[in-house]
């Protein structure tokens, strides 16, 4: 759930950004935080490996402006999607309000983002949550990859009901970047505003 | 949706305001946090002498991750918490007391206020935050944010990430 601080005048809102070791997830967040103005957005924190590989998560705080008197913020987090991080992984969903779930659109990736989404499904139910209780939105990154699979064959194993709006990306140039997290944003207003 | 929302305001805040304000002139430190569980702050004090603070969102989260993992730790150990966290360099020290299920209580000092000092006041300013944060759990239905909200929020979404 959101927090509000009402003697702040702010509401805060914690968007996770999860999927298969080498998705994309950090490189989607180091996106956002070069093309935002300075005034927009905190400093990014990432705790990682030598090799850039994320160890517990990292974190973008993005300020969206005054709402009403409210100034309405985002915090950003990715996980570390390699397997045996489990236990981090699960500490990060802790409060989560909406999820990005960046999958690889690599071949010999398919059955890593699969775990990855059964995963996510087993890690929300030790909160209670159920995949359909949060908003999630679906991101094929890595569509610049040679042989990349159609879009619709990687939805068919992350998501085979089409519940969730799915979109392409390079997250390298930018390219589905935005439009993925302002897609997940809305869908996180809009839950609240309808509780 | 996940688990409940602090949401302190009004006379609560203050009085959590007070608590904070009260704990850094006891034990000498220069800035005191509440933090969600979450890594949000919820209020926060600094000393009139303390320098100015590093990114408190950014401090807030590193805490909060930190807790959660020493929190896993003593789970995994057999133990139902692992109560304070103490971080001391040669410097600067860092204390962290849980307050409730819910919020953290942070210290930040210097070499100038004694551990000591500091853990005794932060355990007792702990337990007053405690009864405070309690009462200020909300239902989210009642945090007022309505239509009128979220279609200004939208209006801004399109304007930081385009159309
Ligand atoms: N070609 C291509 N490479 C990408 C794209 N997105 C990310 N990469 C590269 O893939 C590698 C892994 O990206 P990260 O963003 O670190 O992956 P991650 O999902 O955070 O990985 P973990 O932290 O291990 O979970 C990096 O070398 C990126 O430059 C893309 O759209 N196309
Ligand atoms: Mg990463």
């Amino acid at each position: 759930m959101s927090t509000i601080n009402f003697a702040a005048r702010e509401i805060n809102f914690k968007i996770v950004y999860y999927g298969p070791g080498m998705s994309g997830k950090t490189t989607n967040l180091k996106w956002v935080f070069q093309q935002i103005p300075q005034n927009r957005k905190g400093e990014m924190v990432s705790l990682a490996t030598e090799d850039e590989r994320t160890l517990f998560f990292d974190f973008l705080p993005v300020d969206l402006g005054e709402v009403k008197g409210f100034k309405t913020r985002f915090h950003l987090y990715t996980v570390p999607g390699q397997v045996f991080y489990n236990a981090s992984r699960k500490l990060i969903l802790r409060g989560v309000d909406g999820i990005v779930f960046v999958a690889d659109s690599a071949p010999n990736r398919l059955r890593a983002n699969a775990e990855s989404m059964r995963n996510l499904r087993e890690n929300l139910a030790e909160y209670g949550i159920k995949l359909e209780d949060i908003p999630i939105v679906l991101q094929a990154n890595k569509r610049d990859t040679p042989d990349a699979l159609p879009v619709e064959m990687i939805q068919a194993v992350i998501d085979p009901e089409r519940r969730f709006p799915i979109f392409e990306a390079v997250a390298t140039t930018g390219m589905g970047v935005f439009e993925t997290l302002k897609a997940v944003s809305r869908e996180v207003l809009s839950r609240v505003a309808s509780s | 949706m996940v688990e409940p929302a602090v949401a302190l305001f009004g006379e609560a805040y203050e009085r959590a305001a007070r608590v904070l304000e009260e704990l850094l002139r006891e034990s000498g430190a220069r800035y005191t946090l509440l933090l969600d569980r979450k890594g949000f702050v919820l209020v926060h004090k600094e000393a009139l002498w303390a320098p100015k603070p590093p990114a408190l969102d950014s401090l807030a989260t590193l805490i909060a991750g930190n807790a959660a993992a020493t929190q896993a730790l003593a789970r995994m150990l057999g133990e139902p918490r692992f109560n304070e966290l103490l971080h001391q360099g040669s410097a600067h020290g860092l204390y962290v007391e849980e307050v409730g299920e819910l919020a953290l209580l942070v210290v930040i000092f210097d070499s100038s206020a004694p551990v000591g000092r500091v853990k005794l006041y932060g355990k007792r300013a702990a337990q007053v935050l405690e009864s405070i944060t309690q009462e200020a759990v909300v239902n989210p239905g009642t945090l007022g944010i309505d239509s009128e909200y979220r279609d200004g929020a939208n209006a801004l979404l399109d304007e930081l990430f385009g159309n």
